[in-house]
């Protein structure tokens, strides 16, 4: 009888570790809802470049999230019969951030830098995935250190003992 | 854990987490807030530095501090700053905790409750200044109102001083405790009496060959540790070809000490007897070089070497040899310090020390003392002296007699800093109205009707005449790194509204809209001088490039020599040390000394500082008692003991360190621990040597004898154990507790 029920319980146990595990992965690349209803798809279909709203991953770590200022610059005058964008509007009436849903995530013991990416000629949707064709963003693949490595190990001899070495992202 | 969880039990609960953990599937969202309106130049991710001034201690080194994203991050020294060159002392580096300290004011508060009840009511600002306002109005004489300061930014002490004269009221009196254990008012009268100037001395350290210190932890607390740690690492280099000579006098082995070549551990008191010796045995054997002595031999008429020694315990042979050495040395420096003017007899060995200098003529010489150069910082430097105990002695009778109605306090904290035996606490509550200007709840705001807040200094603007200065004319700017985090108020625009308010003489005298305001006329006025760093075309650019150095300072050292012309020639009186207590029920001296990182107790809500442990004893988070491993065994204590320190004040209880760096007849404390408020970090933690010290004062300074108490010593029979880092027989390293 006891050994039944501890039986039981490791079933259990591990029927339940392995469906959060399952359920985690879900909700990785599952889309985050966002406050607004934003659409990639739709801006980039009207021929806006990636760096005009991300201004910053050429010459910093981070690729930046516009500021409420610059959705305004256009939305002053385009769409804004549309409620989500007069929902912007009003944020920036009353001066307060827009609460994204960061999409893409690194852990805090990596140090990831946009500049050296870019300047090494990658492209945004190399890593980012076709955003002009989402309408609402998700993570395209799976950012962890094996994918990481995949592309740091396959360089040329002179920079792959610089690439691969644990400080160039854990420092 | 009073119930015992049986295997059985533990195994369930760990696979029901376990389940309850895989079910629920945790994706960490992350919220990412863009700027509304983004300020120009701000790339995200790249960190931005500010250049401002530490307010840690009087020092007033420069800092930069970077900011990320809006949000202050990390504290480093200003390279580019003459006087710490780039370099931060731990206390620096812990600034960061003020501004985020848990415990802050967030608004002006009113204590609803009555004094001491800690039950505070938010105010609306305009409210709070209404109260300031009638009170200031209601006064039936301006001499009703008295304002007390400690660290005061010097543009606010400018402006404080001018808003009383012009109200009718007397200045501010600038008391705390760290000055007190540095000797600052000590030293400036000091100064003054000597060279007619009432500022703190320059030692140029970097360039001296032999440095006599008598009771001055120049590497540690004393003046401008930073700066005098720099000069110091130049002197051991050998930047003149061979490493700089350091003797140390102090009854207790000071990190200072243990940096020096020979540590005297010198009878309290005593010390002025063996800077008197050294004085006459050079005089007597024509040491040096003979010529310069001449004028002053009249100094050492009274002395008799034989007695000194006697009287100091110290042999006439290491006399003789210490003579010869700081004689033979072509640049030589004896620096009286803090230590000296703790004592009763503190004002006259401070002169035997500094007459040292006078007869090795180095005063104004290379590797010697110097004064600051005020060059065209002139207007600047109405600096807030430490003024000494006997002045605020005078303040506590009137408040006591009734003779304040309204008393305002600024950046001290005079509860915890003086001695009980001086009668603060009950000063203060024969005040009617007491409004404090504290960021933090401590022991004195916790005693006042009303708390103004002043933003911290990593927020505030002003500007700091560093004293004692670089051999640079120099003055360092504050401006604020980051936005203020609550809704508190600059003390400075707090006076200004109130003086718009009052209206007539006081806004005439007080015209300016903002502190920014006065402080832009007045930085401007630098603009257009020839002997600065840099320069600007117009007055607005100069007030950027201000902002960006931190300050502003010459390009080329100008040094400034003292003037010995007026010193009056006569014998330097030997005078004896007085203490308070009877050696037969009281045997041992108390030596409080200041925390290298809580310093008087003002750091001692940072748990940056409270977590670094003391250079000598490796001891953190607490108070302990220092005792020669004789003294211990003669009292039949160990290490961790506790005792009972008693005074004829006061009595504490701390565990012990056995420390052999101390003289058997001195029981040493450090100061800063004790308190009863100051926030969760601070409170109901240590003791404080301070409240056990006799309130006697030195008769030639008026400064308090903090050093002149003597103490017995019970066991008490209990143990506690001391977080420390290891003992000085190196065991447990690796391990606290």
């Amino acid at each position: 009888m006891k050994r039944f029920w501890l039986i039981g319980l490791f079933i259990l146990v591990v029927v339940g570790v392995i469906a959060g595990v399952i359920l985690t992965r879900v909700q990785v690349y599952a889309a985050p809802e966002q406050p607004i209803a934003y659409s990639h798809q739709v801006h980039v279909e009207a021929g806006i470049q990636c760096l005009f709203c991300h201004p910053s991953p050429l010459k910093s770590p981070l690729a930046g999230i516009p500021s409420v200022q610059k959705c305004m610059g256009c939305h002053n005058v385009i769409d804004t019969d549309n409620p989500e964008i007069q929902q912007v509007a009003s944020y920036y009436e009353s001066g307060e951030p827009i609460p994204w849903i960061r999409v893409n995530l690194q852990p805090d013991f990596v140090y990831f830098n946009h500049q050296p990416h870019l300047g090494a000629g990658l492209n945004c949707e190399t890593c980012h995935g076709d955003v002009g064709q989402m309408d609402v963003t998700r993570q395209t693949v799976k950012m962890d250190m094996g994918w990481c490595l995949d592309c740091h190990i396959n360089q040329s001899d002179e920079k792959v003992g610089r690439l691969a070495d644990c400080l160039a992202c854990h420092k | 854990m009073t119930k015992r969880v049986s295997r059985r039990d533990f195994l369930k609960l760990t696979a029901g987490a376990t389940v309850v953990t895989g079910l629920a599937p945790s994706v960490r969202r992350m919220v990412l807030e863009p700027y509304v309106q983004p300020p120009e130049e701000v790339l995200p991710g790249e960190a931005t530095w500010y250049a401002s001034t530490c307010r840690l201690c009087p020092a007033g080194c420069g800092i930069i501090v970077r900011v990320i994203n809006g949000r202050a991050k990390k504290i480093e020294g200003n390279p580019h700053h003459p006087l710490n060159q780039g370099k931060l002392c731990a206390r620096g580096q812990a600034g960061l905790q003020i501004l985020y300290n848990p415990d802050r004011l967030k608004n002006a508060v009113l204590q609803s409750g009555g004094r001491g009840s800690l039950k505070f009511e938010p105010l609306y600002w305009s409210e709070a200044l209404d109260i300031l306002v009638d009170k200031l109005e209601t006064l039936s004489n301006p001499n009703r109102v008295a304002f007390l300061g400690g660290l005061m930014p010097s543009h606010l002490y400018k402006l404080t001083t001018r808003f009383l004269s012009s109200f009718g009221s007397s200045s501010p009196i600038i008391y705390d405790l760290h000055s007190a254990l540095e000797g600052r008012n000590s030293t400036v009268q000091l100064s003054e009496s000597l060279f007619g100037s009432p500022e703190l001395p320059i030692y140029d350290l970097a360039n001296a060959e032999v440095i006599f210190s008598f009771g001055a932890n120049f590497l540690e607390t004393w003046m401008s540790p930073v700066s005098q740690s720099h000069a110091f690492g130049t002197m051991r280099q050998g930047q003149l070809g061979g490493r700089g000579f350091l003797v140390h006098f102090e009854p207790r082995l000071s990190a200072t000490a243990a940096s020096a070549d020979e540590w005297i551990p010198i009878k309290p008191g005593a010390e002025g007897y063996v800077a008197l010796a050294i004085g006459r045995i050079i005089l007597e054997e024509r040491l040096g070089q003979a010529s310069s002595h001449r004028p002053y031999s009249i100094l050492y008429q009274n002395v008799d070497v034989q007695e000194m020694a006697d009287a100091s315990q110290i042999p006439v042979e290491v006399l003789h040899r210490f003579a010869r050495i700081f004689a033979d040395a072509d640049q030589a420096i004896a620096i009286p310090g803090g230590g000296l003017a703790g004592q009763h007899n503190g004002g006259t060995s401070m002169l035997a020390v500094q007459a040292l200098n006078l007869l090795s003529a180095q005063i104004g010489r290379v590797g010697g003392v110097f004064l600051s150069q005020p060059g065209p910082t002139a207007g600047f430097r109405q600096n807030p002296n430490p003024g000494s105990f006997e002045n605020l002695s005078i303040l506590i009778e009137r408040m006591k007699s009734g003779e304040i109605d309204l008393l305002l306090i600024y950046g001290t904290n005079p509860v915890f800093e003086l001695p009980t035996s001086a009668g603060f606490a009950e000063a203060i509550a024969s005040v009617p109205y007491v409004i404090s200007f504290s960021q933090f709840v401590d022991e004195t705001a916790a005693r006042a009707d009303l708390i103004l807040p002043d933003h911290t200094y990593l927020e505030s603007w002003g500007y700091e005449v560093p004293a004692p200065g670089a051999a640079k004319p120099a003055v360092s700017s504050q401006q604020p790194v980051v936005r203020p985090l609550y809704d508190t108020r600059s003390t400075g625009d707090v006076l200004l509204a109130v003086a718009e308010r009052l209206g007539g003489q006081v806004a005439n005298a007080l015209p300016w809209s903002d502190e920014v305001d006065f402080l832009q006329e007045l930085a401007t006025e630098l603009h257009g001088s020839s002997l600065g760093a840099y320069d600007a075309k117009t007055p607005s650019s100069f007030w950027a490039l201000w902002r960006q150095y931190g300050g502003w300072w010459t390009e080329k050292e100008i040094p400034r020599e003292p003037d010995i012309s007026t010193i009056v020639q006569e014998p330097i009186p030997v005078s004896e040390p007085v203490f308070d207590g009877e050696e037969n029920s009281y045997p041992y001296h108390l030596h409080p000394y200041p925390s290298i990182t809580l310093s008087d107790g003002r750091g001692a809500n940072l748990p940056w500082l409270q977590g670094a442990p003391d250079p000598m004893t490796t001891v953190c988070w607490g108070t302990w008692v220092e005792l020669n491993p004789e003294t211990a065994s003669s009292l039949g204590v160990s290490e961790d003991d506790v005792v009972r320190v008693i005074s004829p004040h006061g009595e504490l209880e701390a565990p012990v360190v056995i420390y052999p760096g101390i003289r058997p007849d001195v029981v040493a404390i450090p100061v800063g621990q004790g308190h009863e408020q100051f926030g969760r970090f601070a409170e109901q933690r240590g003791s404080n040597p301070i409240a056990l010290v006799a309130s006697i004062t030195d008769p030639e300074t008026g400064s308090l004898a903090w050093g002149a108490t003597r103490v017995r010593i019970e066991p008490t029979g209990r143990k506690k154990s001391l977080a420390r880092l290891e003992s000085l027989a190196g065991e447990g390293r690796e391990s606290i507790g």
